[in-house]
């Protein structure tokens, strides 16, 4: 390839272009590649969240249309209705003389059905040959908006949201501090028989909530803590299994030099952990903070048993279930509850998303 | 670590009581918690398993020695219900390691526009209630209004009845069980965060591909944290309870396909009012879940890389 | 001194006992319903100073695990209810005999009817004082059968039905034909038709609302009443009930006019509350369905005979001390309030028909002004006269176990084509013999 003398180094119109062609395949490379990885990403999303379409499909509508969706439009709507003698008349599209009409269905029948123009309800009746079930009828848009409105007053959802945020944030605080101590002590202490201990802390993992049920409510009960929040935020202020092990691998994937390094310049161990492990632990700690805060938001057994007969202390996870009641179900409004339940944590996941770049955690290496 | 090989063996080193006192120091709110709240009730449902109190008669509550250890071995829905943990493990547990490393690999990728976004979504299902998320599934999975066959037939599979086909209902289980991936996702892409991006640069010069570098250096560099997705999806799968619990209203459907451990023992405790031999199959439960997690951390050794080393 | 003492114990004797009802093993715990609950028990406090009345809801999903919990821990409720013969049976023997606190107080049990009475009495005594009485009738949607060109089901017991233009009695094989004239498919087929596909039912015949968890043997009661149990406490299914789950099988299986269980699950059904979707031509349930159902396109008809003789379930629902209460004088006040002076609003707030004779006008009036198309509550009542006896919840020997065998096989039969029915009873039989066997 030819190279001008003095030519620049880009391309110019009317220069060589010589230098151009790795520049564009680069550029060309570096788009298609996130193109293909962005689409990637795309199609599995939307088969993953294709149940929360349903979910928030359902949440705007009532029983009737989630009833009619089943075999008809996903989307919330009405059929077409027009008064004829008193009482309200879908109308179905109906193709009748070779051409489609829209036409109200008055009488329908196995065989044959009655129908009349909606335009002239009083006129003459139009009986048709076939099986209505078969026609489509005529939608009209309606969400159910009003849904939303009507569980915000239905089960005090502005005091229920309270009550869940306090508990799962106050919580959330009690863990992060226990479990990260509990966690370094695991990590970074010649403890004796720590092998052991960590399998007895492993260990009160297995047995299932429902297992210690019993005597735990009766432990809390004797010492008067039944009808409080206490129960559901004093022991996490006890370090919990699941974050303490999680706590625990992680800082076993940081290296000690930067310990050794404050040490030597005179920290002691709770310096260290301040100013070495934590600043390189945000992620994890972000994702125990959340874990904790999504665990207590949606726990519905205990906090239902520890608020029986008080219900200004109920958290949303209970208020819920009100719209469950087995013989009256009302998913669209549990899905309301829901998608109105999840906005907190989404939120507060979406904005600590940062924790979570590379960059933000200082590894040491390029400090 | 270097205290004791550095003064030889023998008495403890001062440096070493140190270490060990903060040891204790920031070990102390476990003690406490696990003295307070934890070891009463655990040893409570020990003591029950010797017992024969029914919930509802807790006065009239007397010890039958190892009764109802003895029944663990003749009552059949033990055998029947160890069963189905194990083959549900068989397909749920490969599925629960593997996915989440994949995805957070994908939503870790530089090339991905909009990361907060994609990661935000994937995350979303993780945080519906238990209650809201039944009926979301009844409804999807629907034979015959449910949305997955309703797309299905739109492609002209016939799709099976997810509920109710004891072929089809782990599956069904398990797509589940993946909408709520977002925890084990988060913590991985956490644990990848902690890898120092120098040991990427210096592989890249090196000429290692994209595979490699992933093979070599975040693999094992995350392990310590697959691992513990490994421990809790053992350990999770013998306290499987909420889901199928409700999908089958207890009953094991489709054929006893759904009478995982955890209901039996629930429906003993709780339906049956049979505490005291509830908290034996209970203590069963205990046993066999620290057999394999025994094994999972003698495994350990293997196959997970602490870039901090054992702590001697 | 001793007067000092006397205004101590006075004063002490002055703090209001405090009564704790528990809802939630039957009706109760619905927003709807909490908000007259609640009004009923500050008009009580405020009418009585010697007792505090608290109230609980939980809902029914873990109102058994909750309440086996606090009894398992001492911190039993005083007063459970609204409960019926089966949430009663779950947690059999641990209701108080009310027989002492009756005779003590002189209350009048001759204002109910002398069966009522004794529908509350079990081994333990007489646990309840009657409430309310929910008969088993047939509802049905006069609008599917205009569309099918049938008549509607008979408004009086024991009267035929006239199937095309000609008088049939209305038994279960007249119920089976019009249910399958009623069953229809996408295109328009009805389940008597060859071109009929079961795979896209839109519309069923016939179901049986609510008969499924725990209440098994709610479905077979049509064909008359019967005991799982035989004199001699071993298991048996008498020859009307295995005919009875032959039939239920076909219906769903074979004639396809009943749903199955993904069919009863799906969206087309209100997932799980068939008649409430509008695409069900009739049901058998209790009155107490009017608590939840909706609308006013419905009517009430008889039941349909087997052998010549109409059952229809009949529950009853009230309220029962716990006998770990420790206030029973107390707890019997508030009991014979919540049946008396406060049993009218309450019978309304859960869809129940008064025991006693005299209230059951002022009920259906209220009734009335819910379902403004005037529904037939005569033939409703009259079902009563036709109660199963012996009981559909009658409780078997080790009964939480035995139910639980129950629903499997009812489950199953709901859920999996072409089982053997019978092989499928006797299955059960010999399954339920060895839980008869183990509890004696």
């Amino acid at each position: 390839m030819a190279v001008a003398r003095g030519a620049p180094a880009y391309p110019t119109i009317g220069g060589s272009y010589a230098n151009t062609a790795p520049h564009y395949r680069r550029g060309l490379r570096r788009m298609g590649l996130y193109g293909t990885v962005t689409l990637f990403a795309s199609l599995v999303l939307t088969a993953f969240l294709m149940p929360f379409a349903y979910m928030l499909v359902t949440s705007f509508k009532d029983r009737d249309q989630i009833v009619a969706s089943a075999t008809g439009p996903i989307l919330p709507v009405d059929p077409l209705t027009v008064e004829v003698g008193g009482r309200q008349v879908p109308v179905y599209r109906v193709p009748i003389d070779g051409e489609v009409r829209e036409l109200a269905l008055v009488r329908p029948g196995r065989r044959e059905s009655v129908f009349v123009d909606p335009e002239d309800p009083a006129g003459a009746e139009v009986v048709w040959e076939g099986a209505w079930r078969t026609l489509k009828p005529v939608y009209v848009w309606a969400p159910r908006t009003g849904n939303f409105a009507a569980v915000w007053n239905g089960i005090a959802f502005p005091r229920l949201l309270f009550n869940t945020a306090f508990i799962a944030f106050t919580g959330m605080v009690g863990t992060l501090v226990s479990c990260v101590m509990v966690a370094y002590a695991f990590a970074r202490f010649p403890l004796p028989f720590k092998g052991a201990m960590f399998m007895v802390l492993i260990a009160t993992i297995i047995l299932p909530k429902q297992v210690l049920l019993v005597p735990t409510y009766a432990f809390f009960d004797a010492i008067g803590w039944t009808g409080t929040w206490l129960p559901l935020i004093v022991p996490h202020f006890f370090a919990n299994a699941f974050n303490v092990f999680l706590l625990r691998q992680y800082f076993m994937q940081l290296p000690r030099e930067l310990d050794e390094a404050a040490m030597i310049d005179g920290a002691g161990p709770l310096r260290v952990l301040t100013s070495v492990i934590v600043p390189q632990s945000y992620p994890v700690l972000v994702a125990v903070g959340l874990f904790h805060i999504v665990f207590a938001w949606n726990d519905y057994f205990e906090p239902l048993l520890y608020t029986l007969g008080r219900p200004d202390l109920q958290p949303l996870s209970v208020g819920i279930q009100q719209y469950n009641f087995i013989y009256s179900q009302q998913p669209h409004l549990i899905q309301a509850t829901a998608l109105l339940g999840m906005v907190v944590p989404v939120a507060l996941f979406f904005f600590t998303q940062r924790f979570f770049m590379r960059g933000i955690v200082i590894t040491g290496v390029e400090k | 670590m270097s205290a004791r090989t550095a003064l030889g063996r023998g008495k403890p080193s001062p440096l070493l009581r140190e270490q060990r006192v903060w040891g204790w120091v920031f070990l102390s709110p476990w003690v406490i918690g696990f003295l307070a709240f934890t070891i009463l009730p655990i040893l409570a449902s020990l003591v029950f398993s010797f017992t024969d109190f029914r919930l509802t008669e807790p006065e009239s509550v007397s010890f039958v020695g190892l009764d109802n250890y003895r029944k663990l071995f003749v009552d059949p829905l033990v055998k029947v219900s160890l069963g189905v943990t194990l083959r549900f493990a068989l397909l749920a547990l490969p599925i629960g390691i593997v996915l989440p490393v994949a995805l957070a690999a994908l939503l870790d990728s530089k090339w991905l526009v909009g990361k907060p976004f994609f990661r935000t979504l994937f995350y979303m299902p993780y945080v519906v209630p238990v209650v809201s998320a039944i009926f979301i599934w009844q409804g999807v999975l629907n034979a015959q209004s449910g949305w997955l066959n309703r797309l299905l037939r739109l492609v002209g599979v016939p799709g099976p009845n997810w509920l109710d086909d004891v072929n089809w209902i782990y599956p069904a289980l398990v797509i589940i069980g993946l909408w709520g991936i977002g925890n084990a996702f988060l913590i991985t892409l956490a644990s990848m965060q902690a890898v120092p991006t120098a040991f990427y640069e210096a592989a890249r010069v090196d000429g290692a591909s994209a595979w490699a570098r992933f093979r070599h250096i975040t693999l094992p560099m995350i392990s310590p944290v697959i691992f513990y997705n490994l421990v809790l999806a053992v350990i999770g799968l013998m306290r499987y309870f909420e889901v199928p619990f409700i999908l089958s209203n207890g009953t094991g459907r489709p054929g006893d396909s759904t009478m995982f451990f955890n209901i039996h023992f629930y429906k003993t405790s709780f339906v049956f009012f049979d505490m005291g031999y509830g908290s034996a199959l209970a203590w069963l439960l205990f046993v066999i879940t620290m057999v394999f997690t025994g094994l999972l951390f003698y495994s350990a050794r293997y196959w997970v890389f602490y870039a901090a080393g054992e702590v001697r | 001194m001793t007067a000092a003492l006397a205004v101590l114990a006075g004063a002490a004797l002055a703090q209001p006992v405090t009564i704790t009802w528990f809802v939630g093993l039957g009706a109760g715990a619905q927003p709807e319903q909490q908000a007259a609950q609640d009004a009923i028990v500050e008009r009580f406090n405020a009418e009585h100073d010697d007792i505090r009345l608290e109230i609980v809801y939980v809902t029914n999903e873990v109102s058994v695990t909750t309440l086996s919990t606090l009894i398992a821990t001492g911190e039993a409720p005083d007063i459970v209810g609204p409960v019926g013969g089966a949430g009663s049976a779950a947690f059999a023997g641990n209701f108080l005999d009310l027989t002492p606190l009756i005779e003590s107080t002189g209350y009048d049990l001759s204002q109910f009817p002398e069966a009522a009475v004794e529908n509350q009495r079990t081994d333990e005594g007489l646990i309840g004082i009657p409430f309310a009485s929910f008969p088993a009738f047939l509802y049905y949607r006069p609008a599917l059968f205009d569309e099918a060109g049938l008549e509607y089901p008979p408004a009086e017991i024991g009267a035929p039905y006239v199937l095309d233009g000609q008088e049939v009695p209305w038994d279960i094989d007249t119920l089976t034909e019009v249910a399958k004239r009623l069953t229809v498919d996408a295109n328009g087929y009805d389940a008597t038709e060859p071109e009929f596909d079961p795979t896209q039912t839109v519309q069923w015949g016939f179901v049986n609302q609510w008969a499924g968890a725990g209440a098994a043997r709610q479905n077979v009661t049509l064909f008359g009443p019967g005991l799982l149990v035989d004199e001699a406490g071993n298991a048996q299914m008498p020859d009307n009930w295995r005919e009875g789950w032959r039939w239920y099988y076909d219906a769903i299986w074979t004639h396809h006019f009943m749903p199955s269980a993904d069919e009863d699950g799906s969206d087309l059904l209100a997932a799980g509350n068939p008649f409430e979707s509008g695409n069900v031509a009739m049901a058998q349930s209790h009155l107490w369905y009017t608590c939840c159902l909706s609308g006013t396109e419905w009517d009430a008809a008889a039941l349909p005979a087997y052998d010549g003789e109409v059952t229809a379930r009949l529950h009853a629902d009230t309220f029962r001390i716990m006998r770990q209460t420790d206030n029973p004088e107390e707890a019997f006040e508030v009991l014979t309030y919540l049946t008396g002076p406060a049993s009218m609003d309450l019978l309304a707030v859960y869809g129940g028909m008064p025991t006693r004779p005299g209230d059951q006008a002022a009920f259906f009036a209220a009734l009335d002004e819910k379902y403004s198309q005037g529904v037939n509550w005569d033939v409703a009542r009259a079902h009563v006269a036709f109660a199963d006896v012996p009981s559909h919840e009658t409780p078997m020997p080790n009964h939480n176990r035995a139910n639980d065998r129950l629903d499997q096989f009812k489950s199953l039969l709901d859920s999996q084509p072409g089982l053997d029915v019978d092989a499928e009873i006797d299955r059960l039989i010999a399954d339920l013999q060895v839980l008869f066997d183990e509890a004696r």
